[in-house]
């Protein structure tokens, strides 16, 4: 392990911080004051989707994804249980936060347990 | 970013005590969702020490980046030796997706000043932003909503911060065995399912999310940008498709 030096430290943090700051900060500073073209305005209603669908999916079917990952095969079907069970009960209560986490983590860990 | 201006921010946009209960539901659904950030901020303080960040830095980065992939790339790439520019864009292209959540948000902060609209964007993340957009369809026209956003952002900045923090000082304290960062695709669930009101929008995410699996494979995590414009072409289609005279 080598260690960073201060300098090198602070100028991954900030140029990090300052990139992803520009990235955030860039429609907004664009298009706050005008109308957006319509265009745009329509691809967005369909992007927004694709990206939480992608991170539902990929949270779901891959394992450890953070760290590299691999797509979870049929020894991990609770993750897969869960992930519909929680769609049905999103569904059903209109996305109810709490009761959508507590089916998908009670399939996740209950599911195994009753089936061991 | 800018956690200075904070304060006066939300001073200013909780003068009305609707505003105010409009912060504190913004706190409550988010504190629901904060048990899925445990493992992922725990494994983001690890990955800062185990890079060789000085601890200083490492209690910086969750607090002024406030993006977990970005900040677990960055330190990947700085732990296999790569450059430290390499490093850098590499994170910020994980982070591109947030310029989609930026070009969303723009109508919405029109009322307010730069420096607001400045802290809005710098409290943008995927939670927050999905959180935002559920309410906006829960509450139509709602005066309030950048109160919202503050409260949802305090409580998710807060805890990204505290549990990174503990990350860099005490090492991973949560057994893996209980699949807590399971609870990050089950919240997304919950606000993105009962949002889909359209075939062409659940083409979209149908394709999206398929993708985003298949191609997950991609160099700098592009898959999910690649996810995105797959999910963008599906719904487009849809769109043509289903506006055909027939």
């Amino acid at each position: 392990m080598t260690l960073l030096s201060t300098f090198e430290s602070w100028s991954l943090v900030l140029g990090l911080a300052l990139g992803t700051f520009l990235i955030r900060y860039s429609f907004i500073g664009l298009f706050a004051d005008r109308d957006m073209p319509a265009w745009l305005d329509r691809a967005l209603k369909l992007m927004v989707p694709a990206i939480f669908a992608a991170i539902v999916f990929s949270g779901v079917a891959i394992v450890n994804g953070t760290l590299g990952g691999e797509v979870a095969g049929l020894e991990h079907w609770p993750r897969y249980a869960a992930a519909v069970a929680a769609v049905l009960a999103a569904a059903l209560t209109r996305g109810h936060m709490l009761v959508t986490l507590g089916v998908g983590m009670a399939t996740l860990h209950g599911l195994p347990w009753l089936f061991r | 970013m800018a956690c200075k201006n904070q304060d006066m921010f939300f001073r200013q946009a909780l003068a009305a005590p609707a505003a105010r209960a409009a912060f504190t539901s913004g706190v409550c659904d988010t504190l629901m969702v904060i048990p899925s950030y445990v493992p992922f901020g725990l494994v983001c303080g690890v990955a800062c020490v185990n890079a060789g960040l000085t601890t200083g830095a490492s209690l910086a980065l969750p607090a002024l980046v406030y993006g977990g992939s970005s900040q677990a790339v960055l330190l990947q790439f700085v732990q296999s030796n790569a450059s430290l520019w390499i490093a850098v864009l590499s994170g910020c292209v994980i982070n591109l997706r947030l310029a989609v959540y930026s070009a969303a948000m723009a109508s919405k902060v029109r009322h307010l000043g730069k420096t607001q609209r400045m802290l809005v964007a710098a409290f943008m993340v995927d939670n927050t932003f999905a959180f935002i957009q559920a309410r906006e369809q829960s509450h139509p026209h709602d005066k309030h909503l950048m109160a919202y956003y503050a409260g949802s952002s305090t409580v998710s900045w807060l805890s990204w911060v505290l549990f990174c923090s503990i990350g860099v000082f005490a090492g991973s304290i949560v057994p893996p065995s209980w699949q807590l960062d399971f609870a990050i695709p089950l919240s997304f669930i919950a606000v993105a399912a009962p949002s889909i009101r359209s075939l062409s929008m659940g083409a979209a995410a149908l394709v999206g999310g398929m993708a985003s699996v298949l191609l997950f494979a991609l160099p700098l995590k592009l898959g999910l940008i690649a996810a995105c414009l797959a999910g963008l072409s599906a719904g487009l289609l849809m769109q043509k498709w289903t506006a055909r005279p027939t």
